[in-house]
């Protein structure tokens, strides 16, 4: 008769797949490392760990958003990220995130919903068509940018799952995942990050989820492989690389609520006359340009989304 | 007065920092932003040297080092010189000398006024580091120059604020100025080495001379 195996001596199954994950990353590492030896010390161009030549060229349909701002250089776009799940330091996600697992990937959509269900990334992709939105993207540090995103407005999701009378918010959230997210163990913050949208907000045509950007894939320092695109509200709302999304009757508290009651508000609309303690929400700086712009409200959406916030007192619901 | 050797390093140590700045600078690997890498560098270099003036007075009672003393202002006077570098970009770079902009900043922002306090009261401080100035101060000079505590206190404080998401950093640092603050009372102001070994008392008379 065999021994009985002690349940003690079970290797637990996240510690299992964490292992698998360290061979599988220590197999490509040094395949990556004979393949860049045999080039003789060339190093591999290009800013992703893909080739770059498999990757169609960063395209878009125009060179400029209706305002006639230019776009923000794709470099600049995938160089210069907030994503603190890898690191704190704006170029350290370009670094942490390249091994990234974005495939495969589900998305649980539930809560107050009729249909609930997961979809694969895969389906979401070819369920809807894919578009082209070119959006200024106001983050809360005062910088911006131009980015044409790819992806489909929200609300063709939501039809599909149909909420229930039930349901007022929607509340996102990030993959957790500290053995690929480093960042996650930093214990300043409560992740996993969660966001929300009022249902009005999430359904309005302006709110997308973005799939890609400049005719490519999402690169995973900007929220591969499915992100959300809020662009009238500070860019910390449009949360990266999202595995859930429910239908909830009561306001979600986001990560930045939680972390900083006083200086993250739900609402987060780009607002010149709020203020914010650390940074200048006055003014802004285009990523790439060197003056000073006055920051316009709701971001220059004003005339599409003011009316979501119709006597609404936006200095208290910041 | 002729500079110690102490010193001439000290000062060459100092303009690394910008050096390396402006390189990146024109470089443009300053990140998309280069404004705010700037700003946060100069900052950042400015507590870094500010530190190291207030542990030269304990290192030297610890070692016996008396040429760190020399070199403690070159270290104040560097901090000082990033500090207003700091302010200048800030109103002049980032802002770009628009007192429409700058004005309700200051206004509507704490972290920005402790670092405008910090640095009007470091003026003084640099001001009488002439040593004639220092010589005619006499006793009140040591006072006056007591001012770096609180300035210190001051710029973490400041630092500590306007951080985001990296406040390790500026942690580090506080416990590094508790740690300051302990070496200035008794006992912990009183120990040192004793007979400094022979290579401890070679350089300093290196530095010294």
């Amino acid at each position: 008769m065999s021994k009985p195996i002690n349940s003690s001596e079970i290797t637990p199954e996240a510690l299992y797949l964490s292992r698998r994950r360290f061979i599988k990353n220590t197999l490509t590492m040094a395949a990556a490392s004979l393949y860049l030896s045999a080039c003789g010390g060339q190093t591999a161009a290009g800013p992703t760990a893909q080739p770059t030549s498999s990757l169609p060229l960063p395209s878009a349909g125009s060179s400029s958003d209706e305002m006639g701002n230019a776009l923000t250089t794709y470099d600049d776009i995938i160089g210069y990220t907030n994503y603190y799940e890898f690191s704190t330091d704006k170029s350290g996600p370009t670094r942490l995130a390249q091994n990234f697992q974005t495939s495969p990937w589900s998305v649980q959509v539930g809560g107050y919903v009729n249909n609930a269900r997961t979809f694969d990334i895969d389906e979401l992709k070819s369920l809807f068509d894919q578009e082209e939105r070119i959006y200024r993207m106001r983050c809360v540090e005062a910088w911006s940018m131009v980015i044409p995103w790819i992806g489909f407005p929200l609300h063709k999701l939501l039809e599909i799952v149909e909420p229930t009378s039930d349901a007022r918010f929607v509340r996102f959230e990030t993959l957790y995942d500290p053995d690929q997210m480093p960042g996650q163990r930093n214990s300043f913050f409560p992740f996993p990050y969660i966001e929300g949208l009022r249902l009005d907000e999430a359904m309005h045509d302006l709110t997308i989820m973005a799939t890609g950007l400049y005719g490519r894939d999402l690169s995973p320092q900007n929220g591969a492989p499915l992100r959300l695109v809020v662009p009238w509200k500070y860019g910390f709302k449009s949360i990266k690389s999202i595995v859930k999304i429910d239908l909830v009757g009561e306001i979600p508290t986001s990560l930045w609520m939680a972390s900083g009651p006083s200086e993250y508000g739900f609402y987060a609309n780009v607002n010149p006359n709020v203020p914010h303690p650390r940074w200048s929400q006055a003014t802004e700086r285009r990523i790439g340009n060197s003056g000073r712009i006055d920051t316009l409200m709701f971001n220059g959406y004003e005339e599409e989304v003011a009316s979501l916030y119709d006597g609404m007192d936006l200095s208290l619901n910041y | 007065m002729k500079p110690t050797r102490g010193q001439l390093i000290t000062a060459f140590l100092c303009l690394l920092p910008l050096a390396v700045l402006l390189v990146e600078w024109h470089n443009g690997s300053l990140s998309a932003n280069p404004i705010e890498a700037l700003t946060q560098r100069t900052g950042r270099t400015a507590v870094i040297l500010l530190l190291a003036s207030l542990a030269c007075r304990p290192l030297r009672t610890l070692f016996g080092l008396s040429a760190l003393l020399p070199m403690r202002k070159t270290l104040g006077l560097a901090a000082f010189a990033y500090a207003a570098l700091h302010f200048l970009i800030f109103a002049g770079l980032d802002f770009e000398f628009n007192l429409s902009w700058i004005l309700p900043e200051i206004r509507q922002k704490f972290f920005i006024q402790i670092g405008l306090i910090a640095l009007i009261l470091l003026l003084p401080l640099a001001v009488t580091s002439l040593r004639r100035l220092q010589k005619r101060m006499g006793k009140n000079w040591q006072r006056l120059h007591r001012l770096a505590y609180p300035i210190m206190a001051l710029v973490l404080w400041h630092y500590f604020i306007a951080s985001k998401g990296d406040i390790l950093l500026p942690l580090i640092y506080i416990v590094f100025f508790i740690i300051l603050m302990l070496f200035r009372i008794p006992p912990l102001s009183k120990i040192s080495i004793g007979s400094k070994p022979r290579w401890l008392q070679r350089l300093n008379q290196f530095l010294l001379s």
